[in-house]
């Protein structure tokens, strides 16, 4: 899981410049518009549906990867 | 393309990279640096329902602030709105179905007065899904979003192909077997009162497909035959069977025999004069269909339908795939007509031993008119349309021809009629200076000396302007080489050509040649300066 999600981060930010510790404080490209792509894109590959809160949360690839283990992704 | 979206909704995820956007709802902010404008707006959602239907009139007058102030020059897409969400309380409370239909009627009205401005019909996109597909609540919560991010790439196709509407890219003819596609059964064995058409079911299923096709060749859509069949056999059919709708003289040519429909198909091609490209070929058969597939893989090869029962849908997704335009103009009405007559010329022209005389015969008239309003929406089209005989090949919309104009270029258009009929507006020319950006007349007019008596008449009035020299050039492509030396026929010379066979000329008009020969009459309309 941690591989695809750096791929899908790097595929939807469009940036190489993509590492564990990529957060939207930290990358200027993850922006509001990026972060509803990154949700689309993480719903589809995973077969989840990210809750509102969820996605509001969710801020940094750590953030990520906790919420999805949470949802019972491996 | 880099398109600017005025728009109420989150929308941009629907869109290519490229386009911008403005804020919610936003109108101050009008950008000139695009090459065109899109408004998007979506209804809001809101339960005050007076409040509601004054904030879709207001964005009716942003809409027409907007249309004023952009550049007319430009091309400016407006989408309909339509009701997703809303709850109406009351049975008898049609406040919102009338606005609806106010600012619709709007962007129809607004589209006869700003020539720029196309109106896409959004209801057609929506129609095809539940309330319940188009919006999905928990995106609209998080991002503002009015239509369902799931509507991602039906919306991305069926946009694309509303933009490839208006740009007029689309099939001119329709090859149609008969036996189990135009009626039911077989002719040979059910004979011409035995063939399923009219009446009950499925008789009555076949009816509507020829009488949608009818329909559909009233713009200018062209309908031919091939068909194995004893030609005989159809013949009487057509004449005797009282049920059918399309008879002989709705197609405009057919070939109806035992050979291979390959074989067939190219010459119907021959025949019309019309690239392989610009075929659909229908027919019930599977073998034949792959047939064609496989010898033409640029003719459009639909599945035809199991069932009778499914014709109408299909005829549906034939007209949206392949034929259907941004408008129609009126040659495309009478185009069936014209290649029709086309096809009596060619007969009529065996007779004759003297070509000359035949040209004379024919009481060949030649209208040439300075670009208008009414002739403009038709040059474009051409221009889109024409590849055989194009010298240079450049596509553009009307309103680029708009921009043209007022660039200083000067624009003309051909019409021509003959004793068989009028071909309406068939070619164009379009000056830069004193350099021929774009010259292309319809293959319908062709073989009749036509394209030489209309550059020499130009050429001669460019000459009585006081213009000494005329420059020009050929651009090669897969579908002009006909046209290849058509400067050189004419007494340009050829000053240079490049590896990629792009051919540069000049011709003097001092010393050119530029009789025109005295059968064609030929009538100028345009203003002298």
């Amino acid at each position: 899981m941690e591989q695809k999600i750096i791929n899908i981060l790097k595929l939807i930010l469009e940036t190489k410049d993509v590492n564990v510790s990529c957060s939207q404080d930290t990358c200027p490209e993850w922006d509001s518009l990026r972060q509803l792509n990154l949700v689309l894109e993480l719903e589809n590959t995973f077969n989840i549906s990210l809750e509102p809160e969820e996605i509001s949360e969710m801020k940094s690839y750590s953030d990520i990867i906790r919420i999805l283990k949470a949802k019972g992704v491996k | 393309m880099n398109y600017f979206i005025f728009r109420n909704n989150t929308i941009e995820i629907f869109f290519p990279k490229g386009y911008s956007f403005s804020g919610y709802d936003d109108i101050s902010y009008i950008p000139s640096d695009v090459d065109g404008y899109l408004w998007f707006y979506q209804i809001p959602i809101k339960y005050d329902l007076s409040n509601l239907v004054s904030e879709i009139k207001s964005y009716i007058q942003k809409l027409s602030f907007v249309l004023e102030r952009i550049d007319k020059n430009k091309p400016f897409i407006a989408l309909t709105i339509d009701d997703l969400y809303s709850v109406v309380f009351s049975d008898d409370d049609f406040r919102l179905a009338s606005v609806i239909s106010d600012y619709n009627n709007f962007l129809f009205d607004a589209e006869q007065k700003y020539p720029n401005l196309k109106v896409i019909d959004i209801r057609d996109f929506y129609r095809q899904y539940r309330e319940s597909e188009l919006i999905d609540w928990k995106f609209y919560f998080i991002s503002q979003m009015g239509l369902s991010p799931r509507l991602l790439k039906p919306f991305q196709t069926w946009f694309k192909q509303k933009l490839n509407e208006i740009d007029l890219k689309r099939k001119k003819c329709i090859v149609l077997d008969l036996d189990n596609t135009l009626w039911g059964g077989v002719l040979g064995e059910d004979g011409i009162d035995g063939i399923k058409i009219g009446g009950d079911y499925p008789g009555k299923a076949f009816l509507y497909f020829q009488e949608a096709l009818l329909n559909l060749s009233k713009y200018g859509v062209i309908l031919t035959v091939c068909s194995k069949n004893n030609e005989q056999d159809v013949f009487d059919v057509w004449e005797k069977n009282p049920f059918i709708v399309l008879r002989k003289e709705h197609f405009a040519a057919y070939r109806i025999n035992w050979n291979d429909k390959a074989t067939n198909i190219r010459e119907l091609a021959e025949e019309l004069n019309i690239g392989l490209d610009s075929f659909v070929f229908i027919d019930d058969n599977p073998t034949e269909r792959e047939l064609v597939k496989q010898s033409f893989p640029m003719i459009a090869v639909p599945d035809f339908p199991e069932q009778p029962y499914e014709l109408p849908v299909f005829f549906k997704s034939v007209v949206d795939s392949y034929f259907k335009v941004y408008s129609i103009t009126k040659e495309d009405r009478n185009k069936t007509k014209q290649y029709k007559a086309n096809a009596l010329r060619v007969q009529a022209e065996k007779s004759f031993t003297d070509f000359n005389k035949f040209l004379e015969s024919l009481d060949i008239k030649i209208i040439i008119s300075a670009a208008d309003e009414f002739n403009i929406p038709r040059i474009a089209q051409m221009t889109q349309k024409t590849n055989q005989f194009n010298l240079t090949t450049k596509r553009y919309t009307d309103v680029d021809i708009n921009e043209k104009l007022a660039n200083g270029c000067k624009v003309y258009c051909i019409s021509v009629s003959d004793k068989f009929g009028d071909n309406g507006i068939t070619g164009c020319i379009i000056f830069n200076g004193n350099e021929i950006d774009s010259l292309l007349l319809s293959c319908r007019i062709l073989g009749k000396g036509i394209e030489r008596a209309f550059i020499k008449t130009i050429l001669n009035s460019m000459k009585e302007q006081g213009i000494k020299e005329v420059k020009a050039q050929y651009i090669p492509t897969a579908k002009n080489v006909q046209v290849k030396d058509f400067y050189e026929k004419c007494g340009f010379t050829c000053i240079s050509e490049t590896a990629e066979g792009i051919k540069n000329y000049v011709i003097n008009l001092d010393n050119a040649d530029l009789k025109v020969e005295s059968y064609y009459n030929t009538i100028k309309l345009w203003n002298k300066k």
